[in-house]
Order: C-alpha cells, then sequence, then structure tokens
C-alpha cells in the first residue's frame, strides 16, 4: 500500500512530526515549511521536559528568574527549558570525551555563526516598580525610556523586568516621569542579579536582540520566525503566496554562543477569508456550506489587513453581523463598519458575512476569562494552508518544488543574512552597543562512518548507494518468510481485470525473492464502503493468512477495514487503491514493494545487518495524539525480539493525555518479555529510542532495574538547528551519507551527536539529532554511533536508508496507523508481525 | 481631499500618531514628520513600516513615510510645495524669537497649500483643576483673541485665507469659553504652490533623515503583477466552479434527481458572492461567455475585464495579456485564460 501511505502521510502534514516522519523514503521534507502557525503546536512535548526540569533543581542557577519571567507571558521555547539539565556528567564513560573516532574525516560548513562576547561580559538584571502602579505595559516602557541614562543604554525590557548592558551606578535608582496627564509617577530601578552570558536568561535577551536586528533589516516576525514580505513567490495557480525568511536561534553550543539560521517560507494565501469563505459556498452549496466551513477554517491562523497581528480561528459566529454593534474599550457601543471606517479608513464591501472569533491569549498566567476577538473575514488573510489542500498532491508538490533549496542555494542565503546584519547601520548599532559581535560561519570536521553490508537468505551485498538497495538486491531472496497459501482479495467489478494481473505480478515477483504466493480466492464486490465491509466480515475468518483490499479510493473504506482486521479479527491486511494498479510500467516496482509488506506482515524477515552485540533488544517509541479525541495519546512500542534485529514485536497503547507516557512502558516492558521467552533466553542490554520529550528516564530505569539488564535511552529528534554542507568543486553538496557530527555544533552537558542517515536528492539533508540521556551498556561512542546508523538501515518498507532508527519509524507508523483510523488497540495477536506497515 | 498624491508634513509629530492616522488614507503619497527629538522618531519609526497584509493587499498609490530631525523654525527644501502642513500643537513651545521666525519659515519659506495650526485655549484653563500652564514647556497660552489676531495677521502678510474652528466642547454652563483646542486653518489664496517656485530653491537639506519606509503599491510592476495574477486565478477558479456546478445540476435534472441545494433558502447563512450594479451585470452579461473545449476551460480576457475589481486594475485587454502572460497559460491566441475543468481536490465537493 505504498501509495496509500503516501496520500495518507501527505493528508497529515500539518502535525509537524507526522509530516516529517511519514515520509522518509521520499526525499527530506523542504526546509521547514510553515505549514501551520508552529506557536500552538508543540505543547505536549512541553508537558514532559518540564517534569524533567523540576526533578533536576540543581542544574538550574536561575529557575526564579526564569519562571518570573514566564509569568509575564515572554515565550520560553523547548530549547531554553532544556538547557540546565544535564545529563552527560552522570555518564561517567563521556564525562571526558563524548566523540568517536572511526571514519572518514569530512570538512563542512554549517549554518552557525560565531557570535562574540569580551570576556566577562555580563547582563545587569533589574526589577522595575512603578508608584502608582501602572497597567500598560506601552505606557511604562515610555515613561522608562524617557530618561536618558536607560535610553541610551543597550536595554531590553517587558514591562517589569530591565536588562542592561551596563551597570547602573547604584544598586537602586529612582526615578520620576510625567504622564501625559500630568500625573507623576515613581519608578524604582532594583538590581536583583547580575546575568553570566551562558545562562538561559541572557539566551533569552539575545533572541530578544536579534529579533529587534531583523526587523531593522524589514523582516516580519510571524510565530517564531522572520520573512520578507517584498520578496515574495508567488504561486498564482494555487492562490498561494510564499514569503522567504529564516527560521533563527542563538544558542549555547559545547563551549561558544553561535547564532543559527535556517531559510524557513511562509504559506500564505493570496485571498481573504471572506474571498475562500464565497468559493467554498460555490463549491459546497448551501446544505453543508456552514459545516465544511467551518472545518476547513477553525485552527487556521489570519493575518488582519489593518495590524501586523496573527489571530487563530476558534469559531465562526454566523449569527453576528459587521452591522451588528460592540462595546468598545472606551463603553461606547459602535457598528463593526463604522468602527473600521472610523479608525482605519476602511469600507467593507459585504455586511452579510459572519464574523470570526478568535480566543485571544491571556497576557499573564492568571485565570481571568479568555477574551475573545471578532474579526471581519473581509480584513483577514489566510496563513498556512487548509487541511483540504495539504492533501491535494499537486499543490503540496508545487510548494514543496518552491520551497526545497540546495546546500548552494541555503548557503547563499546565509550568506546573504549574515552579510546584511554586518552591513545594516542600525543592527551595527544595536550590536555594538550590547558588545556583541557577529563573526563568521563555522566550519567544523565530521566523520563518515563505513557503509553497512546487507545480509540476505544467501548473499551478501555491499550497496552502491546505501540510500537505496533496491536494485542491488533485485535478484536476491530475503531472509526467511512463510509461504502465504489461505489469502483474500477484495476488489470491485471495474478492477478485476487490474486485480488479476496484479496477483500474476506478484506471485512472480513473490517466488524470486524467495516467498511462496499462492493463488488468492478473489471476491468481488459492489463499489461502495458498506459492501466492502459487509463482504470482509463475511469472508474473513482466523484462519486467513492475510487479506488484500483494492479500493476504489478514500478514506471510508480504509479505516472501517483497517479497524475490524486489526482488532476485531486480527488478520493481517494489505489495502491497495485501484489507480496505483493502473500505472502502467510500473507494475513490477509496485508488486515487489507490496510483496514485501506482505511478507512483513507475515512475520517475515527481510534483510538484516552485522550486529555486533550479542542479545540486544532495540526499543522505538513513539506517540501520536488521536485524531479525533484531543484529550488522548496513542503510545506505541516497538521492540526486537532476536539477536539479529529482524522480527518486531509491536504493541500501543491508548490513553489520557495527561498521564505519564512512563507508566505503560511497564505494560510494554512485561508484555514484551513475556513474548521474548519463546524466541530469546536473556536478555543483556537493551536500546531505547525515544521520541524528544518523553520525559521518561526515571520509570525506564525503574523497569529495567526488576530485570536486571542493562540499558541505554536516546532520544531522537528529527528537527534540529545545525545544517551541515560540504565544499564540492565551488559548490556546496549535502554531506556523505553515515556523515556523524558529535563536536562544536553539539551542547556540553549533553552526550550528543548528529547522524546524517538519509539522503536528499533535492533540498537541504535535515541531519538527526540523537541525545544519550541514559546509558549504563557503557558503550564507546563510536560504538553508539555505528549502532545507531545500523538502525537506519532496518526499516522494511524501504529498500534503503532512513533519517531514523528503523524502530522509531516502525513506533511512528503504529501510533499514525490507530490514532489516524483505528482509535482503538490492536489485537495482540498481531503484535508479532509488522501489521501497520 | 479629494486630489491625488497628496504630500502631508507634520512639523513637532513628537510620538507621531497624526501620522499613523493619515497613512491609511489612499490618496497621500508622502508623509512626512519633523521633530528636534531624535530619539522618539527612531523609536517610534518602526511602527510607521508597512503592515505585513500592505504586501497582500497593496495601496492603489505609492506611500513614502520620512522622519526627519530638524525643527519647524529651519528651512529644508524637501518639505517645499506641500498640500499640507500640519502644526498640532506646537507653536506654545516656541519661544518668542521661534514664533517670530515660524510664520517666514512655514508660510513664506515652504509655502504649502493649507496649514493646520492647533494651540491651547486659555479660555478654556480655570475649568481644569490646577490652573496654570498645561505643560511645563508651554512658552505661552493664548486666548481665542490672541491665537486669531496672530493667525490674521500671518495670514494677510503671506497671503493666505483663514477659518477658525477647535475641539473639545465646553460643558454646560460654559459655552462662553469655547473650544479646549483652538485651530486655525489657512488656504493658500490662488492654490497650490507652482512648479518654478519649487524647483528654484531646492537642495537646502538641514534635516536629518531618521527613518524612511515605501509602501509596496500597485504604481510598482511586481505588485500590480500579483494582485492582477490573483484575481485573475481567483475570477477564473470562480468562473470554473460556477460552470461545474451547473453541468452537475443539468445532470441531475435529467437524471430526475431533485437537484439539493440552490440558491440562498436558509436564512440563517448570508448570501456570499460580490454585489454587483445594474450597469456591472449588463456590463458581465454583454461580455464573451467562458467555455469548455474539450477537459479545458476558457476565460476571454474580455470577460475578466468585464469584472469591476479587474476593470480597476487594468482596463485594457493588451496591457492585461502581457501583465499575466508568464503566470497564467492563455489560448494560442492569446484572448483567452486556459485552465483544466477538473481538478484534482474537485472530488471533495461531489463534482
Amino acid at each position: 500500500m505504498s501509495g496509500r501511505a503516501r496520500v495518507r502521510a501527505r493528508g497529515l502534514a500539518r502535525s509537524p512530526r507526522a509530516a516529517e516522519v511519514g515520509r522518509p523514503q521520499a526525499s527530506p521534507s523542504p526546509p521547514s515549511v510553515d505549514l501551520s502557525d508552529n506557536e500552538a503546536s508543540s505543547s505536549s512535548d512541553f508537558v514532559g521536559t518540564k517534569r524533567t526540569l523540576q526533578k533536576d533543581e540543581d542544574g538550574i542557577s536561575s529557575g526564579d528568574v526564569r519562571s518570573n519571567f514566564m509569568e509575564r507571558g515572554v515565550k520560553i521555547g523547548r530549547n531554553f527549558m532544556d538547557l540546565g539539565i544535564c545529563t552527560r556528567e552522570k555518564l561517567a564513560h563521556v564525562k571526558d570525551c563524548k566523540t568517536g573516532s572511526s571514519g572518514i574525516p569530512v570538512k563542512l560548513v554549517t549554518n552557525l555563526f560565531n557570535l562574540d562576547l569580551p570576556q566577562n561580559w555580563q547582563l545587569y538584571q533589574y526589577h522595575v516598580t512603578y508608584s502608582p502602579d501602572l497597567e500598560s505595559r506601552r505606557l511604562r516602557t515610555a515613561l522608562l525610556y524617557s530618561h536618558s541614562e536607560i535610553s541610551n543604554k543597550a536595554k531590553a525590557f517587558d514591562g517589569a523586568i530591565l536588562f542592561l548592558s551596563r551597570k547602573l551606578e547604584e544598586k537602586v535608582t529612582e526615578l520620576s516621569s510625567e504622564t501625559h496627564r500630568g500625573e507623576t509617577v515613581k519608578m524604582t530601578l532594583t538590581l536583583t542579579s547580575e546575568v553570566l552570558s551562558s545562562s538561559p536568561v541572557c539566551i533569552q535577551v539575545f533572541n530578544i536582540i536579534f529579533k529587534k536586528i531583523l526587523k531593522k533589516l524589514s523582516m516580519y516576525q510571524i510565530g517564531r520566525n522572520y520573512y520578507n514580505p517584498s520578496e515574495p513567490v508567488e504561486i498564482p495557480q494555487h492562490k498561494l503566496s510564499l514569503w522567504p525568511g529564516f527560521a533563527i536561534s542563538i544558542s549555547q553550543f559545547e563551549s561558544r554562543l553561535l547564532f543559527s539560521a535556517n531559510v524557513s517560507y511562509k504559506v500564505l494565501r493570496n485571498e481573504t477569508v471572506l474571498e475562500f469563505m464565497t468559493d467554498l459556498y460555490h463549491k459546497t452549496g448551501v446544505s453543508c456550506f456552514t459545516e465544511t466551513c467551518e472545518k476547513q477554517l477553525m485552527g487556521l491562523i489570519v493575518l488582519t489587513r489593518y495590524n501586523n497581528k496573527t489571530y487563530r480561528i476558534d469559531d465562526i459566529d454566523w449569527s453576528v453581523r459587521p452591522t451588528h454593534t460592540f462595546k468598545k474599550r472606551d463603553g461606547t457601543e459602535i457598528t463593526y463598519v463604522d468602527y473600521y471606517e472610523q479608525q482605519y479608513n476602511i469600507t467593507l464591501s459585504d455586511l452579510n458575512q459572519p464574523l470570526l472569533v478568535s480566543l485571544l491569549k491571556s497576557k499573564r498566567n492568571d485565570n481571568t476569562e479568555a477574551r475573545i476577538a471578532h474579526l471581519i473575514p473581509e480584513l483577514c488573510f489566510l496563513t498556512g494552508l487548509t487541511s483540504q489542500a495539504t492533501s491535494d498532491f499537486q499543490l503540496m508538490k508545487a510548494v514543496a518544488d518552491e520551497t526545497r533549496i540546495s546546500p548552494l542555494g541555503q548557503q547563499q542565503r546565509l550568506a546573504r543574512l549574515a552579510d546584511s546584519i554586518q552591513r545594516n547601520k542600525d543592527a551595527h548599532f544595536e550590536l555594538e552597543n550590547w558588545g556583541l559581535h557577529f563573526g563568521g560561519q563555522m566550519s567544523l570536521t565530521g566523520r563518515v562512518v563505513p557503509s553497512e553490508k546487507i545480509f540476505l537468505q544467501d548473499h551478501v551485498c555491499q550497496p552502491v548507494s546505501a540510500a537505496d538497495w533496491s536494485k542491488d538486491i533485485r535478484t536476491c531472496k530475503i531472509l526467511s518468510v512463510q509461504p502465504l497459501n489461505k489469502w483474500l482479495v477484495f476488489c470491485s467489478n471495474r478492477t478485476e481485470n487490474g486485480t488479476e494481473s496484479f496477483v500474476n505480478c506478484l506471485k512472480r515477483v513473490g517466488s524470486s525473492m524467495g516467498f511462496n504466493v499462492s493463488y488468492p480466492k478473489i471476491i468481488k464486490v459492489q463499489e461502495n464502503p458498506a459492501a466492502f465491509f459487509r463482504a470482509v466480515q463475511q469472508h474473513v475468518d482466523p484462519d486467513v493468512q492475510l487479506v488484500m483490499c483494492i479500493l476504489p479510493s478514500d478514506q471510508n473504506y480504509y479505516n472501517s477495514i483497517k479497524k475490524y482486521l486489526s482488532c476485531d479479527c486480527p488478520v493481517p491486511s494489505q489495502c491497495i487503491l485501484a489507480r496505483t494498479l493502473n500505472k502502467q510500467g510500473m507494475m513490477m516496482s509496485i508488486a515487489t514493494r507490496v510483496a514485501m509488506q506482505m511478507a512483513c506482515k507475515l512475520e517475515g524477515e527481510l534483510w538484516a545487518v552485522e550486529i555486533p552485540l550479542k542479545s540486544l533488544m532495540v526499543v522505538g517509541i513513539d506517540v501520536c495524539k488521536d485524531a479525533f479525541r484531543k484529550e488522548v495519546v496513542v503510545v506505541g512500542f516497538v521492540a526486537s525480539v532476536n539477536p539479529r534485529i529482524t522480527r518486531w514485536f509491536s504493541r500501543c497503547i491508548i490513553q489520557k493525555a495527561t498521564t505519564d507516557i512512563a507508566d505503560c512502558l511497564k505494560v510494554f516492558m512485561t508484555a514484551r518479555c513475556s513474548a521474548k521467552t519463546a524466541v530469546q533466553r536473556r536478555m543483556q542490554g537493551s536500546h531505547f529510542l525515544t521520541s524528544p520529550g518523553l520525559g521518561l528516564s526515571s520509570s525506564v530505569t525503574e523497569s529495567s532495574s526488576n530485570t536486571s539488564s542493562r540499558l541505554s535511552v536516546i532520544v531522537v529528534r528529527r528537527k534540529c538547528v545545525p545544517r551541515f554542507f560540504t565544499e564540492m568543486s565551488r559548490t556546496m553538496e549535502n554531506p556523505p551519507l553515515g556523515t556523524v557530527v558529535d563536536s562544536q555544533a553539539t551542547r556540553s552537558e549533553w552526550y550528543d551527536f548528529y547522524l546524517i542517515s538519509q539522503a536528499a536528492s533535492r533540498g537541504t539533508v535535515n541531519p538527526t539529532y540523537y541525545n544519550v540521556i541514559y546509558d549504563d551498556n557503557g558503550l564507546k561512542p563510536d560504538h553508539m554511533q555505528r549502532l545507531t546508523f545500523k538502525m537506519c538501515h532496518l526499516y522494511y518498507n524501504w529498500m534503503g536508508l532512513i533519517s531514523i532508527p528503523a524502530p522509531c519509524l516502525y513506533a511512528h507508523k503504529l501510533t499514525f496507523l490507530v490514532a489516524q483510523s483505528i482509535h482503538k488497540e490492536p489485537s495482540l495477536e498481531l503484535a508479532n508481525s509488522l501489521f501497520y506497515l | 481631499m479629494e486630489d491625488k498624491n497628496i504630500q502631508v508634513a507634520d512639523l513637532g509629530c513628537g510620538d507621531t500618531s497624526l501620522i499613523r492616522l493619515l497613512k491609511v488614507y489612499p490618496c497621500i503619497e508622502l508623509l512626512v514628520g519633523v521633530d528636534i527629538d531624535e530619539d522618539k522618531l527612531r523609536w517610534r519609526g518602526d511602527k510607521l513600516s508597512p503592515f505585513m497584509g500592505d504586501f497582500l493587499k497593496p495601496r492603489d498609490l505609492d506611500l513614502t513615510i520620512t522622519l526627519y530631525h530638524g525643527s519647524a523654525v529651519e528651512r529644508d527644501s524637501r518639505l517645499l510645495g506641500f498640500d499640507l502642513i500640519t502644526c498640532i500643537e506646537l507653536i506654545e513651545h516656541l519661544d518668542s524669537g521661534d514664533l517670530a521666525r515660524f510664520p517666514e519659515v512655514v508660510f513664506g519659506y515652504l509655502s504649502p497649500a493649507m496649514v493646520v495650526i492647533s494651540t491651547p485655549n486659555s479660555e478654556f484653563n480655570p475649568l481644569f483643576p490646577i490652573v496654570t500652564l498645561r505643560d511645563s514647556d508651554h512658552k505661552f497660552e493664548w486666548n481665542r483673541m490672541e491665537f486669531q489676531t496672530w493667525s490674521l495677521y500671518v495670514a494677510k502678510c503671506y497671503n493666505y485665507s483663514v477659518e477658525f474652528t477647535g475641539v473639545g466642547e465646553p460643558p454646560a454652563g460654559a459655552e462662553s469659553v469655547g473650544f479646549c483646542t483652538q485651530i486655525g486653518i489657512f488656504r493658500k489664496n490662488g492654490g497650490r504652490a507652482t512648479e518654478s517656485c519649487v524647483s528654484e530653491q531646492h537642495h537646502h537639506h538641514v534635516y536629518k533623515a531618521v527613518f524612511t519606509t515605501s509602501y509596496p503599491s500597485l504604481k510598482q510592476e511586481r505588485f500590480l503583477r500579483l494582485v492582477l495574477v490573483n484575481e485573475v486565478s481567483q475570477q477564473v477558479e470562480s468562473l470554473r466552479v460556477r460552470y461545474l456546478r451547473r453541468l452537475k445540476e443539468q445532470e441531475d435534472r435529467e437524471s430526475g434527481n431533485e437537484p439539493k441545494d440552490t440558491g440562498c433558502s436558509d436564512t440563517h447563512i448570508p448570501c456570499f458572492g460580490p454585489v454587483f450594479t445594474e450597469d456591472e451585470k449588463a456590463r458581465i452579461e454583454k461580455s464573451p461567455k467562458p467555455f469548455c473545449v474539450g477537459d479545458k476551460f476558457f476565460v476571454p480576457l474580455q470577460r475578466l475585464l468585464a469584472y469591476p475589481k479587474l476593470n480597476r486594475l487594468c482596463a485594457e485587454e493588451e496591457m492585461m495579456r502581457s501583465v499575466i502572460a508568464d503566470s497564467v497559460d492563455l489560448s494560442v491566441d492569446g484572448s483567452a485564460v486556459v485552465v483544466d475543468l477538473h481538478y484534482y481536490s474537485d472530488y471533495v465537493f461531489d463534482f
């Protein structure tokens, strides 16, 4: 079901993680296209990290400062939350050196720039109080800045906390100013702390400084990134504008402060919400208009015409019109039409439009009722893509074509950005004022670890390219699989011929790979979802080894069949879209892929790599939010069950989003251990590979201590800041497969490294970031890196390397299927097969 | 302000709040703020940059906003020949020497078509709790007589006519004190400054430019193209969808199904779509209709030009063709836009 998988992966591109991990077989995702506003997304990850933070109190020097900052509503990204957690000091074997040495050295250019500070540079943090107290942050700022001793200095002020680069003479400074109304306001500035440049607070201030600098370069902030609207890329046939820009951050790497920039694009729709609604209205007709409209628009971010603000559409109020009145802040009533006319000289053309409703985020973390804003569709521009748009293959391709930037293009843009930061007078002034110096681009040396051999039944192959070895193993027999004797194929009358020839093709490719496929029972069904489902219910019994469905189209068929065959009547199933079979000339390669998936679903093993460690268990864990019930998450767990790491035990649990994810690990481990006894006798070392921010270290240790095994826990992160390029005869290329970076761009307090394990035919490759947070196997860094690389070879749905270790992707596939289609824990009878491929 | 290409300067612009109010007017082409507080200008400048929405829906006319650090009693040729110069709550901050020089600079040298001067009305002051000057920096506060005498004298000197008004109605019972703030509106007799008088004295630059920004507008080709191509795509898409819907209804009728949901029977849901006047409707009706050949859908450029929104952007077929040619597919003879009749995502809407 390759085509199916791709369509479905595309359909979910709005969840950032799903978008990236869902299509590892394709070339890597475009450089962080902002499909939706990031701000709202990463909340679940946040919970985990926060908890860890509280446990690890001694690691943070200035915790109170940060919480203060948060109370004021200043956002602190995940990166800041992670700072100060030092996992490396507890890992004795890497305390002194966490770098490996094997492999061929390779020179790499990065997207990181040095930020130099004078020695002993410090920030001075003051607490500012007002008497009488003032509510308005703008007024607070204006009064404070009216004093030259403050306004002359480099400063950052959020309304209560003031940061200065130079110390004021007194520890407590009293100032007073007069408001327009003639009121005298006393301000007291108290020095609360002196902050070192490596502190997280300081990093936060650096980010504020660069926010100012990018503004000076005529860039606009949307979410966390900065965009340049004056040089848009247009895709008129899809009514899209792409604003080029950068995701930037300042962070402390090994020993220095570095500025990083990644090319990013903001997707904007060249239409107002009103135009979008009008269009939709003509497409849907009246009866399902409101429903469709709400479905498409809710959750999208809009940009208003008359200011620079973005809002999330939380609701549509069909009962309110622009001619209705609302209460202004001063208590007077005014109609929306008059308000926009008076305030912005904007005349509304459509007085029948409904209003959009947006819940405003409370600036302070108190429990006051959320305020709502009514917005006029005519004055709102859509940003990002609707769910319908993300499932539109042509549209997504057009976007990808424009946003996928080659390493050379990336490098040119970086150089231009660095140049304008250095040249712009205002930017230069700002940096100088703080004592910062924007330095050169950083280069470093990585290593390319040796490539892996692929072991098949009677053949060992050294692939020409590790990115794709399908050609190398075309005539080889897979490791093992049981013959397929009893299986059913459901297809509609229309696709009978295609189905027949496809089955013959499957038999042929099957026999050449050592997979005996007998002729199935083909069942013809009427072309509607209910008929398909009934036929499946009627014909499938537990003796059937596998069910194949040739689906005419669409989700309606897929979900119900998958649910039935995964939970109610557990039989491995293979769904294929009918139109996949129509692709002329592709039949053999499609049949090959399908045959391999079928073999996996019959507990077959396709290939192996050399695993030097005996009795190793590798576990992948992933979490996915349920598509319908937001309060529920699906936790997937995939563990290897044999020393060769070719067979897997897969299970998932559905639980409340607020429940500790680690709690269910015990259940998994127990289940895995009982399943294991049949297959494998002892377990000495195990490897956990997890998605970021699951906060599971404590309970993993707990559960592993029961089984007296040694354990390593690695957090795998697809999203990371650095990019690496190699310079090749005057142009830039992606680094070779297997490139490891474990110095300079890493963090000193962590045992971490980057690994490039996927090829990017176009665009810039995203390195995958590995953070070893627990390791009592005591593996050498070299071995840890190579073992990780080996794991990237074992994903049976793709004959090549993938960007993350196979068990992680299996776990992702499993949770994705459950969260999107099944919404129920699949039957344990399927746990020993990769039924979700 | 029916005129186009208006140039306005605000002397003593302070926190630029007047400039922010003025920038929304489509007729203004140049907005200048002058103040002696450079820090304030620098700090406020960012607020005057175009909004992001201005790039998506550009103005019709260019707009440049410039903030100068300088004084209202210095001559700078870059402010010559403006349509309007405003001096809001400015003159009362001038000492007697500067006040004497002020008319000569503003009326005599800059000589704009119109000057608006506002200043506190001291007769209103007894209504405030504290009876002193309204601001510690005020050098004087005039009553109505003083202001009007000064204004009439200035107007006479420099050949302007003046009328008086004000803002801030006095409370009931105190009507006799007049407005809280008095305003003089000066109009130059004989209208706008002539070109020759402007060109004679240029290149006298005293002010220091602190901030300047230009707005995207339809006068700039790339933005015109952007907007025109988008509007064309939008219109073509909307015609295509309507065409398909009609086909569908026709099919339904032929197969005997009741066409479901047409028109706006449900009162709860507003009727969508642009509203045309009778003239506009007739124009659209008269223009060549979209048509279909095979699976291609054609919309004649003449048809597109009939829609007011597009016509406003571009009135001629030739011009439209040349602007959009690179971005959309045209028929062989270039007279129509061509798109596929069916699109991948249509199935969602059951066409």
